[in-house]
């Protein structure tokens, strides 16, 4: 069985505790998912726009030719040393979350992709044959509404409504709240 | 053209109008995603083309606001040359070693900080150059980022009318207004508080899910690392410590805050260059070239539309609308600033208004001054409406999510649209009760 796991950073543990419940039942091929959110990068591309400044994603463009050998490369503008920083940021941080998830799962295979998460995820549940997705319903930074309306996120909201395997979505434990008023 | 025809005044009248108001449409709707300054430089073309102004007249317009162009200049090198000493990468962690491992009091210093950089670099240091900072420190400290955006997108502008330097809209506008220092900080000093309060007390109601928690203060490199050169990380405070009561005597004394601006960024460039931080290409690649033209093609054209009477008329209606008293003036100069700088942006704005605040010299002095005042502010303030542009943009956007195309900057939008009306209000108040 393919099971994906999404890390956001603050859920390895609980990721953790589910995995070795699931590989007790059946052996395991389990992917270590986690995505680097490209939003606030556009934001402030979009803010650098009001001011009339280049983004700090230029767009890709091919260089038309060889570059001269003897001419030396020219000294980077501040806003993409910024770039560079961001993104090293960015890389280090997702690092540190997949080998978080490698403590419980030192086989699992590490992907780390870029983009909108909710998007990143279904679409790699595809291309990697995912059998089962395992997303939590809440990053866990934030004081979790355990149940109602606002419990489950619009990450795992997505996830729910447009994956293309079956979903288990891992909910704090509530048993203190019910029963619900009938 | 029209050099070689005699055209009756009504004509030239209605011509002029008709390029500045496609101009503005150009610079609001932005076909083709052409540049600001392209467009604003094209109108400006168009009507010289045209001979509805003569290249003497747009010579001596743009003669007249060199305070303007040297200031945007002087503001631009000034942050640029600090970011080379790292000078805001220190910062940065000094504020979340300050913090105490809360995320809360983090979101605070940003929120402060961003307010100390807006009050003596202007807001574009604090959108520019701070936003990055925090979203790589957050993203280090593993925190939610979009709070901590957020914070410094709206400071920047929520505190850009504590000093006269404080945001170039102010200097646009005072150089052909000028308030003397005293009257300045008395009318828009404690509207400047009291909008940072506001924006502070709504954001930390409106994410006080996501700060709850802390962070690991191992996790924060020592702000000594921050800085690569420590000589010039020295000279660079020296001169900004010299550079910003300079800036409150020049602006006590009336006299032109853009030689301080540049003369700073003269004294940093050379330490750049002594300790070999920066080259002047270097540097020169931290300015936004194309804001000078961007200004000149909008004081050309609002100039052309100036000679029709146009500007007069509205200075008129907005003399009426007042109703000729105090809190009138604040109340219709704030909303009219406010709505104009998010249709066709605030530095159109800026220049339209000086225009029409030129034609109302003969109101009484509290009015003028407010209405002043209240141009600054609405044109400061304004833009957090509409944070990611102008209401064309976010107009384009929500079309764009409405066919499910990915977008960014709506969020922006939600929280600008609880927030602005409210600190543009209490602002405006505020400057009521001062004037």
């Amino acid at each position: 069985m393919r099971i994906l796991c999404c890390l956001d950073g603050t859920n390895a543990e609980q990721i953790g505790r589910v995995g070795e419940m699931l590989s007790a039942t059946q052996p395991l091929t389990l992917g270590l998912l986690h995505v680097i959110d490209s939003r606030p990068r556009k934001d402030i591309d979009l803010i650098r726009e009001r001011f009339l400044r280049a983004p700090l994603h230029p767009p890709h463009r091919p260089p038309p030719g060889p570059p001269p050998h003897h001419a030396p490369p020219p000294a980077p503008p501040p806003h993409h040393i910024r770039e560079e920083e961001m993104s090293e940021a960015e890389r280090a941080s997702a690092q540190e979350i997949l080998n978080e998830g490698r403590r419980y799962f030192a086989a699992a295979e590490a992907l780390e992709r870029e983009g909108r998460p909710e998007l990143e995820i279904v679409n790699l549940a595809a291309e990697w044959r995912a059998d089962l997705v395992v997303v939590c319903s809440r990053a866990a930074y934030q004081k979790r509404r355990e149940i109602g309306p606002k419990s489950v996120g619009h990450v795992a909201r997505f996830v729910l409504d447009h994956a293309p395997c079956p979903v288990l979505l891992l909910r704090p434990l509530a048993r203190e709240l019910f029963p619900i008023e009938r | 053209m029209l050099w070689f025809f005699h055209l009756p005044e009504f004509w030239k009248a209605l011509l002029s109008s008709l390029v500045a108001l496609l101009t503005l449409a150009g610079i609001m709707t932005r076909p083709f995603r052409w540049n600001e300054a392209r467009i604003a430089m094209g109108g400006a073309g168009v009507l010289l083309l045209l001979g509805l102004i003569s290249p003497a007249d747009a010579l001596f317009t743009l003669i007249r606001d060199w305070n303007t162009f040297l200031f945007f200049l002087g503001m631009m090198a000034l942050s640029a040359l600090a970011e080379t000493a790292n000078l805001f990468d220190w910062l940065g962690i000094q504020a979340a070693r300050f913090a105490g491992e809360s995320a809360t009091r983090l979101f605070l210093n940003v929120f402060l900080l961003g307010t100390l950089i807006s009050m003596l670099f202007s807001n574009d240091a604090t959108a520019l150059i701070l936003t990055p900072i925090v979203y790589v420190l957050v993203t280090k400290l593993r925190l939610p980022v979009l709070p901590y955006l957020f914070a410094c997108t709206f400071i920047a502008d929520s505190a850009s009318f504590l000093l006269p330097i404080s945001n170039p809209i102010n200097i646009i506008i005072l150089s052909r207004h000028p308030l003397a220092l005293l009257t300045f900080l008395r009318l828009l000093f404690l509207p400047s508080v009291v909008v940072v309060g506001i924006n502070i007390g709504i954001f930390l109601l409106l994410y006080r899910e996501r700060l709850q928690g802390t962070f690991d203060g191992a996790r924060l490199s020592s702000p000594e690392k921050a800085i690569k050169h420590k000589a010039y990380f020295r000279y660079t405070c020296c001169v900004l410590t010299l550079v910003a009561p300079a800036y409150v005597a020049a602006s006590a004394l009336q006299f032109p805050l853009s030689v301080v601006a540049v003369a700073g960024a003269v004294l940093l460039l050379a330490g750049a260059l002594h300790w070999n931080r920066a080259s002047l290409l270097e540097a020169s690649k931290g300015i936004s070239w194309s804001i000078f033209g961007f200004i000149a093609g909008m004081f050309i054209v609002v100039r052309t539309v100036e000679q029709t009477g146009l500007t007069t008329k509205l200075g008129n209606l907005l003399l009426r609308l007042s109703g000729g008293t105090n809190f009138g003036a604040i109340m219709v100069g704030t909303a009219g600033a406010a709505l104009g700088t998010n249709l066709i942006n605030n530095v159109p704005m800026a220049v339209l208004m000086n225009s029409v605040l030129a034609s109302i010299h003969n109101a009484p002095l509290g009015i003028r001054q407010g209405f002043i005042a209240a141009t600054m502010f609405g044109c400061d303030l304004g833009p957090n409406l509409t944070t990611v542009g102008s209401l064309a943009t976010v107009l384009w956007l929500l079309i764009l999510r409405h066919r499910n195309v990915d977008v960014s900057g709506l969020d922006y939008f939600k929280v600008g649209v609880i927030v602005t009306p409210l600190m543009l209000f209490a602002g405006a108040l505020t400057m009521w009760l001062l004037l």
